[in-house]
């Protein structure tokens, strides 16, 4: 039995798979199929002070090898969250809260509401899908390091993890952007921006013209981004993009990742992420590996 | 509700552009009328919803219409045999409570076949009109599935086969001998706003089942959701895909 157990930012997950913020909504429905209390943790959906209703229908498409999604930060408001959601969520596993916000006081405030209920929060700064706010604040690397630090002053206890867009210019830059203000952690990747057209309607097939692009395609870049990242920072790096299975994971992990997030391949297949826990493990075992957390950074560059 | 590997038993073409899958689960499954699955299609990260046309046991019938590049797919790869992913029974399903006798079925297009569900669920205990429409005569078919009610019409756009109209105009001009206790509903969204225009004001329930692109399937993602007349927004996969016909904006 190999040791799948990774520390975060002081805090342990029994294993590195997290579902990831948007494709697991709270974990209840998921929990009809299996029991959620196997993941090492869970990104909420994305929350705001408000309640939000999100964008107008159609919200996903398709293309080879990926999805774009525009759902807009649909939610039912920290308040309900902290009432129902969470109440239900909380001791199963970890919980890591995503926050977002449509101005910088936004994202204090809704920290300071979560504060020490949560494990962790995520600030979504990089939602490519809502018009203020999201990722507006995710681009330049001061309104990165200026929204972390408003979010950090107002946690005493839970720890910060940031997660980055890749649309920008250099991701490495804005990652230490992010530690510069005093993130705890960052996360990467956010979806891509990009469009599909309906060649028949000569229309976009996304009501909101443009989404994030996510799935298997966009793996490759992921990889050479958090490698960048993870080398870049001495925070710790939660990895994601285009996981599909045990081995997409651990090559994240050996790219410089403590932990990972599995998104789109919930919806191709809805026990992906235990899958994926059994295939590291068996991974690890069949190649003589006592500690996934030995796994992390272990690529070595070709000179 | 489960995430399962099924085995391919036929897939084919049983009318223009529409096919007929049917798969063995590896054991007996309870699905509701209304009710829908997700079929994975290899090679496409996501799942199509299509809703249950029949459900004897382990062997679950789906059938639908070929549209884009996946179900195109899904209809030249999986032959007998193949192993296909799915995950089912999905959503509420149609309603029908004790006291309706009488309950009229009205479809259009792909939404037939949801509510051939309805007639083998509930024609034994009940008082079945269906009212079902399709294109033209090419798209006709599972005729003596529908004739398992009390009455069957079949309603062509072009009048190529049946009345010459839509169902909702064959149902409107039967409807005061029908007198149905409930109306069950399926269609593109012209038709269902159509039915929705014409039951206004007549007190008898009308649900209609909706279509929409799907991430999850299981209510967790928020992508499909459609807007209710309290200003709302519902999940059709989990909050539906059967709605009372007041309660959403059509």
């Amino acid at each position: 039995m190999s040791d799948l157990r990774v520390k975060l930012c002081g805090v342990e997950l029994k294993n590195p798979v997290i579902p990831a913020s948007g494709a697991f909504g709270f974990g209840r429905e998921f929990n009809d199929i299996y029991d959620i209390s196997v993941l090492g943790a869970v990104a909420t959906k994305g929350l705001t002070l408000e309640p939000r209703l999100g964008n107008p229908v159609p919200r996903i498409a398709e293309s080879r090898g990926v999805i774009l999604n525009a759902v807009g930060l649909q939610n039912p408001g920290v308040e309900r969250f902290i009432g129902q959601d969470l109440t239900w969520l909380k001791g199963k596993t970890r919980v890591i809260a995503n926050v977002a916000g449509r101005e910088v006081g936004d994202y204090g405030e809704i920290c300071a509401r979560l504060d020490g209920l949560v494990d962790f929060i995520e600030l979504n700064i990089s939602c490519p899908n809502v018009k203020c706010g999201g990722m507006a604040l995710g681009i330049r690397p001061e309104n990165v390091e200026n929204v972390t630090r408003v979010a950090k002053s107002a946690l005493k206890t839970t720890p910060l993890i940031v997660k980055l867009s890749p649309n920008v210019e250099n991701i490495a830059v804005n990652a230490r952007a992010a530690e510069q203000g005093g993130a705890d952690c960052v996360s990467l990747v956010n979806t891509f921006t990009g469009m599909a057209i309906d060649i028949e309607t000569r229309r976009p097939v996304l009501a909101n013209n443009t989404g994030g692009v996510s799935g298997a395609g966009i793996k490759p870049i992921a990889v050479r981004m958090v490698y960048e990242v993870s080398r870049a920072v001495k925070l710790p790096v939660i990895g994601m993009g285009g996981i599909t299975c045990a081995e997409d994971a651990i090559e994240f992990l050996m790219a410089g990742a403590t932990a990972v997030q599995v998104g789109t391949q919930n919806f191709t297949d809805a026990l992906a992420c235990p899958k994926i826990i059994a295939g590291m493990e068996q991974w690890c075992a069949s190649h003589g590996v006592e500690r996934v957390s030995d796994l992390v950074g272990a690529a070595k560059m070709n000179s | 509700m489960c995430e399962l590997t099924a085995t391919v038993l036929e897939n084919k073409l049983i009318a223009e552009e529409i096919y007929s899958l049917t798969f063995a689960c590896e054991e007996a499954v309870k699905v509701r009328a209304g009710q829908f699955v997700m079929v994975g299609v290899d090679g496409f990260p996501l799942r199509r919803p299509i809703a249950v046309c029949k459900a004897e046991g382990e062997r679950i019938t789906v059938c639908y219409r070929l549209k884009g590049e996946g179900t195109r797919r899904l209809a030249s790869r999986y032959s007998r045999g193949e192993k296909i992913s799915v995950l089912l029974p999905l959503g509420n399903g149609y309603y029908v409570s004790e006291t309706e006798k009488r309950v009229a079925l009205v479809g259009g297009g792909v939404g037939v076949f949801p509510l051939i569900s309805a007639i083998r669920e509930y024609a034994d205990t009940k008082e079945i009109y269906a009212y079902m429409g399709f294109r033209n005569k090419a798209a006709l078919c599972m005729q003596y599935e529908m004739q398992r009610g009390k009455e069957l019409v079949i309603a062509t756009d072009d009048g190529s086969a049946g009345y010459h109209g839509t169902s909702v105009q064959a149902f409107m001009e039967n409807f005061e001998r029908v007198k149905p206790d409930v109306v069950l509903s399926c269609g593109p969204t012209p038709m269902l706003r159509a039915l929705k225009n014409a039951m206004t004001g007549r007190d008898i329930p009308t649900y209609v089942s909706l279509e929409e692109r799907m991430g999850c399937g299981l209510g967790a993602c928020l992508v499909c959701v459609c807007s209710l007349t309290n200003g709302q927004h519902a999940r059709v996969c989990k909050d539906g895909p059967v709605f009372e016909i007041g309660e959403v904006a059509l």
